[in-house]
């Protein structure tokens, strides 16, 4: 472990949409096994950010690195089926694909319907319920069930997640965060992007905050906890570093 | 900074503005108003239906409840177009600059709207001097970095000699310099040409320092208004920002 | 974007396509008496059509929801798929394989594979790309395909497809019903169970339907896109190929009959079905069947109306474009800030080319050069002939330009305002020529212009594009064909005031200074404000709205403007011919090839009209050469091959070349001219931009196996250390992993 290199770094990363630059140089690591929520303002380039380590977007300069390895350009549908899971913002479900034809997409990362069924439904039994249903026709909570389904029953090597509270009522935020935290005690390692941090913190072992397209801070949640307020109401708090 | 004055019509009333998607309602009941000489922030999370009301403003989409007043008279009913000759001018979130025109053309298009013979050529030249294109005034747009672009827009927004402004996102792929540099411009605008300005702005340093007034939106609902200290200090806006969670 | 809670215009096109069939039924009523047999047979007919329709527009359907390509070449492929079956199972000289066996190898595998191939190297690069030249490279596949099959088999020969069961069936009272056409239902049944097999229960159909949901997450559960891509287009094009080879004994068996009445029926099925919904895409199929064989049963249109049955699927389309609501058409459509950028001509630029124009027209005139075109030999009658069609075809071009170039909107039919100048001159001039009519004209043809913008203005990308064409094809088909329209008049010789443009020569030169003359005029009306405004609704309709454009006027006038050019055009162009052959010269086709070669050579550039000549030029050089003698091989390549695929190849082309020829020429020569300083400064910020790539680029040759995925947990020890054995499993197993 000592030797290990981060088993995902991001270098320099430049990337953006067209000719428009959201990231303008963006240095992350996440160690193997570690839980990182990355914080900060919206148009920040968090999604951004997914968006390059999950392939969809290639870095326009700088390098993305897993495991050590260099892999810009490499396309995203190759690093889901190494490994690499993305929940994207806004429920990432195909509305009109009934749950089970959901949960049969997952299988094109490695795993067995029925091993992703079993898993699925033990975790989220109401999704056995509705396994015949259109997942667009799902209550908003049960459809990220759905879309954490697929991070919970195909052992990805690394998970991120975007947004995943977004217009959800807290108790169910409260739920799925639980099940975040079940795995990150199997030492999975978790790439977290919030807007509401304080759901986040209690989960991350390290935060990191980004503001204009870079990442201006990284530390343990309760360093950072100021600094994000003063960040997203652009208090200066003196505390940048 | 001017400061409010409370006597004073605002130029732009967006009152009781209701907005349904579907099952989904994006804005309800919100209120809000510009004025004159000043500059107004609209500031909330993801999602709150910020650029939503934006779009009601301009006529860009509809509502089920409320009415849109530009120097208190009723434009709800308007298409964009004639909004836009009422004196409302805007810029967006994602890009709208005309690509394939220069950047002296982008202005150019909108100035001659308003006016006829040399004259909106000489405005376009003296908008583009201020804004501080003036170098680049003959290349095409597309090919210019975003920031430039956003000038660009920003330039053409006021070829149409507006009374409000409403900017969506101004510093949105910009560096800080050139945030700093927009926002310089804005202040400077809005004391010379008594514009109101209404912005949409996610970098809150930016909204800071460079509104007088702000407004905070949070699931479609107007949760705050007032100075930036204000803001800053209201607990209701921080848990809107920070979530639910102790 | 406004949304209305009533949709009038999807009443009023209800209740006009109803009193319409009314009315044409009253009219054109045949007098055949209706028994329940009669109805029976023209209602099996109709299906049986209707389930070939029906499966050919499924696979536009499935490839258009998968890809997100618009495939104008499907009924290309379906026309090819024919044609080889025709040889290897009807072709007398031929191999003589079975039917079902020869139907076999080509729906299964021979289409298959050219779908595969197409996507490979063509299709995949379009699904970013610009929609005009996403449209431009499939209908250029189009006219490549169609010239192919009729360069390979040719039209010397009369070819017909039979009948399985040589057109045995059995008798419905007194009316023979063939198997053939039993067969067709059948088949069609089975396809479509088929279909719903392979879309709801194999995981590769469920994935297809996943990419009409949501691109993005499909690849990011790992799905390949270039498989389901493939699949596709293996599918659509295997699905073309079986409706080409059961339609094919219904109808006149030549490529550009059996195009048209493919693809026409399926783009108008797939338009109901809103390019989305398989079932009413089947629904739409079955009613375009059906309205053609009980209109061919019930009514007789009569000499005046000769080709109304192949205007019905034109009319389905029409009703259906502007009835509908618009879908969100652009699956997986990027938006991205890299649209072609053009700048504007300078105007001593353009002065200097039509001044240049002139005097090339002015010296020949005089025969200052003798280029021996003054000496009536027969090929310089064949060289100025061409030279005629080709000035006439540029100045047609030309209208294209404001409209598609500047503004943005697509049009399949500039022949179809073309026509009508040519009408109203027929009118207004009569027998006399005189050309001070062309202006009025020109005037006139500018309300027809907005008459369709107003239909249009709603419209955007690709439903504007098939609007255009179902107008095209309702012009050709129904409006021009009647014989009050164009009766055998041929036109007079120009004349202004006692001048009479008497010889080719001389209207050849008159055209070379009308084309320099209206290519100047625009020119400078790209410089005016109008341009101006054009051009900024393109770029952004949303952005013009706000600065004050009124959108939907603008739309009309760059309409009526293009209209009047088309329709000026127009008079030259029937003079040119000296009588119009109103059930050929409106072809699609001919439709085609100008908007094709116009978008190879650049459409924002009026000088790129001049490209249009490209097919004449090449043709007079052939024929050139023939006479001279001794270059056999270089004359096949400039007739046969050149001027013949020249145009798809062009357009096909745009897959690399997408802001055009012209564009590209000029845009090398550009920065060499002194007073081009704007264009040395956009090259420099290009190859800045390019280093900058192709620093970032660097790491992009390493690819992310799954034996490198074994050494990153080798390196951290991942599986010992962190989760019990299977935690990381498939993230190490080569063969999930592979790349």
């Amino acid at each position: 472990m000592t030797t290990a290199a981060p088993l995902l770094e991001l270098r320099g990363v430049r990337a953006g949409y067209g000719i428009i630059d959201v990231l303008h140089g963006v240095d992350l690591v996440l160690q193997p096994g570690e839980v990182l929520a990355l914080l900060g303002p919206n148009g920040a380039g968090k999604s951004t950010t997914l968006a390059v380590a999950s392939g969809q977007i290639e870095p326009s300069s700088g390098q993305l690195l897993i495991g050590g390895r260099e892999v810009n350009g490499a396309r995203p549908d190759a690093l889901a089926r190494s490994g690499v899971c993305l929940v994207p913002e806004g429920r990432g479900i195909f509305p009109n694909l009934t749950v089970t034809e959901n949960l049969r997409m997952m299988t094109f990362a490695g795993t067995s319907l029925s091993a992703i069924q079993e898993k699925a439904y033990e975790l989220f039994p109401r999704l056995e319920e509705r396994r015949r249903q259109l997942a667009g026709t799902l209550s908003g909570g049960e459809q990220q069930m759905l879309a954490m389904a697929r991070a919970m029953a195909t052992d990805p090597a690394l998970l991120m997640l975007d947004e995943l509270s977004m217009g959800l009522a807290p108790i169910i935020v409260d739920e799925l965060y639980s099940q975040v935290a079940t795995l990150a005690r199997t030492g999975l390692s978790i790439l977290i992007v919030e807007q509401f941090a304080k759901t986040v913190l209690g989960v991350a072992d390290t935060a990191a905050i980004m503001l204009h397209g870079r990442v201006t801070r990284t530390g343990r949640p309760d360093e950072i906890a100021e600094e994000l307020t003063a960040a997203y109401l652009g208090i200066e708090s003196g505390g940048h570093q | 900074m001017s400061e409010i004055d409370p006597s004073g019509a605002a130029v732009l009333e967006a009152e009781d503005i209701t907005v349904q998607f579907g099952g989904l309602r994006a804005l309800s009941h919100a209120t809000i108003t510009a004025h004159s000489g000043v500059i107004t922030g609209l500031i909330g999370p993801n999602g709150a239906g910020k650029t939503t009301l934006f779009n009601v403003i301009t006529g860009h989409q509809n509502t089920v409840t409320g009415a849109v007043r530009l120097g208190g008279r009723d434009v709800t009913r308007l298409g964009v177009h004639r909004r836009a000759r009422k004196g409302l001018s805007r810029t967006f979130q994602k890009l709208e600059a005309f690509n394939s025109l220069s950047a002296r053309d982008n202005v150019l298009v909108a100035a001659e709207m308003y006016g006829a013979g040399t004259g909106p050529a000489r405005l376009a030249d003296d908008i583009l001097e201020r804004v501080g294109l003036a170098d680049v005034a003959d290349i095409t747009v597309g090919t210019l970095p975003t920031g430039t672009a956003r000038l660009v827009e920003l330039a053409r927004a006021l070829a149409v000699r507006p009374r409000v402004l409403l900017l969506d996102e101004a510093s949105s792929g910009l560096t800080e310099e050139e945030t700093a540099a927009v926002g310089d411009l804005l202040i400077q605008l809005v004391a010379e040409d008594d514009l109101a300005v209404l912005l949409v702005e996610h970098d809150m340093s930016f909204v800071m320092n460079t509104c007088s007034q702000i407004h905070v939106l949070d699931f479609g609902q107007m949760i705050a208004a007032g100075s930036p200290e204000e803001v800053q200090g209201n607990e209701t806006v921080r848990a809107a920002y920070l979530g639910t969670g102790s | 974007m406004r949304t209305s809670g009533l949709r009038p215009s999807l009443i009023f096109a209800i209740l006009a396509s109803l009193g319409f069939l009314v009315v044409v039924s009253w009219q054109s009523w045949a007098g055949n008496t209706v028994t329940l047999d009669s109805l029976l047979v023209a209602t099996i007919a109709g299906l049986s059509v209707g389930s070939l329709y029906a499966i050919s527009a499924t696979g536009l359907v499935v490839v258009y929801t998968t890809t997100g390509t618009f495939n104008f070449a499907h009924g290309g492929i379906g026309v090819f798929s024919a044609f080889l079956y025709w040889e290897l199972a009807e072709n007398k000289d031929g191999i003589g394989l079975p039917r079902l066996f020869a139907l076999i190898l080509v729906v299964l595998v021979v289409a298959p594979a050219i779908g595969v191939f197409l996507d490979l190297i063509l299709m995949r690069r379009l699904r970013t790309a610009d929609l005009v030249v996403q449209l431009m490279v499939t209908v250029g596949l189009m006219v490549f395909l169609l010239t192919l099959t009729g360069q390979l088999w040719q039209a010397d020969q009369a070819r017909s497809v039979g009948f399985f069961w040589e057109g045995q069936g059995f008798f419905i009272g007194e009316f023979k019903v063939t198997w053939h056409r039993y067969m067709v239902i059948v088949v069609a049944a089975a396809i479509a169970l088929l279909l719903r097999l392979l879309l709801y229960r194999t995981r590769i159909g469920v994935a297809m339907r996943a990419v009409v949901d949501n691109r993005e997450l499909t690849a990011l559960n790992g799905a390949r896109p270039g498989m389901l891509s493939s699949f596709a287009w293996a599918l659509g094009s295997s699905l073309a190929a079986l409706a080409g080879i059961l339609i094919a004994p219904e109808v006149q068996f030549s490529p550009a009959n059996l195009n048209d009445v493919m693809l026409i029926a399926a783009i108008a099925a797939a338009a109901l079905g809103q390019l989305r919904s398989l079932p009413l895409t089947v629904v739409g199929g079955l009613l375009i069947g059906l309205l053609q064989q009980h209109n061919a049963q019930w009514l007789s249109h009569g000499a005046d109306w000769p080709f109304t049955r192949l205007a019905i699927a034109p009319i389905v389309l029409f009703l259906v474009v502007l009835a509908l609501p618009q879908a969100r058409l652009e699956v997986g459509r990027v938006a991205t800030n890299l649209r072609p950028v053009e700048r504007t001509t300078n105007w001593a630029e353009g002065a200097f080319g039509s001044v240049a124009l002139i005097v090339v027209a002015i010296v020949l005139a005089n025969g200052w050069l003798d280029f021996g075109v003054w000496d009536p030999g027969p090929w310089n009658q064949i060289a100025l002939n061409n030279g005629i069609a080709a000035m006439v075809i540029a100045l047609i071009g030309l209208s294209l330009v404001p409209l598609t170039g500047w503004a943005g909107q697509i049009n399949f039919a500039p022949l179809a305002f073309a026509g009508f100048g040519a009408f109203l001159f027929l009118k207004l001039a009569g027998e006399s020529g005189n050309a001070l009519w062309i202006p009025v004209v020109g005037l006139l043809c500018a309300p027809l212009g907005a008459i369709v913008a107003l239909f249009a203005a709603r419209l955007s990308g690709l439903y504007l594009a098939l609007l255009s064409l179902a107008f095209a094809l309702l012009m050709a088909k129904l409006v021009y064909p009647h014989p009050k329209i164009f009766p055998t008049h041929t036109f007079a010789d120009l004349s202004v005031g006692s001048y009479t443009l008497d010889s080719r020569y001389r209207f050849f030169l008159a055209l070379i200074i009308v084309f320099a003359v209206m290519m100047f005029a625009l020119v400078l009306l790209r410089r005016s404000r109008f341009g101006r405004r054009w051009v900024a609704m393109q770029d952004s309709q949303a952005a013009a709205a706000t600065i004050g454009v009124n959108v939907i006027l603008t739309k009309v006038i760059v309409y009526a403007t293009s209209a009047a050019l088309a329709g000026m055009a127009g008079v030259f162009w029937a003079i040119s011919k000296n009588s119009i052959d109103s059930g050929r010269d409106f072809e699609l086709l001919a439709n085609f090839e100008i908007v094709l070669l116009m978008a190879a050579a650049g459409l924002a550039m009026p000088a790129a009209a001049l490209f249009l000549s490209f097919r004449f030029v090449i043709e007079a050089l052939g024929g050139r050469l023939d006479e001279a003698g001794s270059f056999g091989p270089l004359v096949w390549f400039l007739d046969s091959f050149l001027a013949k695929f020249g145009p798809g190849l062009l357009a096909i082309g745009m897959v690399v070349n997408q802001r055009g020829a012209v564009f590209e020429m000029g845009k090398g020569f550009a920065p060499l001219l002194p007073w081009r300083r704007d264009a040395r400064r956009e090259l420099a910020l290009e190859r800045e931009r390019g280093r900058v790539r192709e620093i970032g680029g660097l790491g992009l040759t390493e690819p992310f196996t799954g034996e490198a995925l074994l050494e990153i947990d080798h390196e951290l020890g991942v599986v010992d250390d962190i989760t019990p054995a299977e935690g990381y499993r498939h993230a190490v197993h080569p063969e999930v992993a592979d790349v």
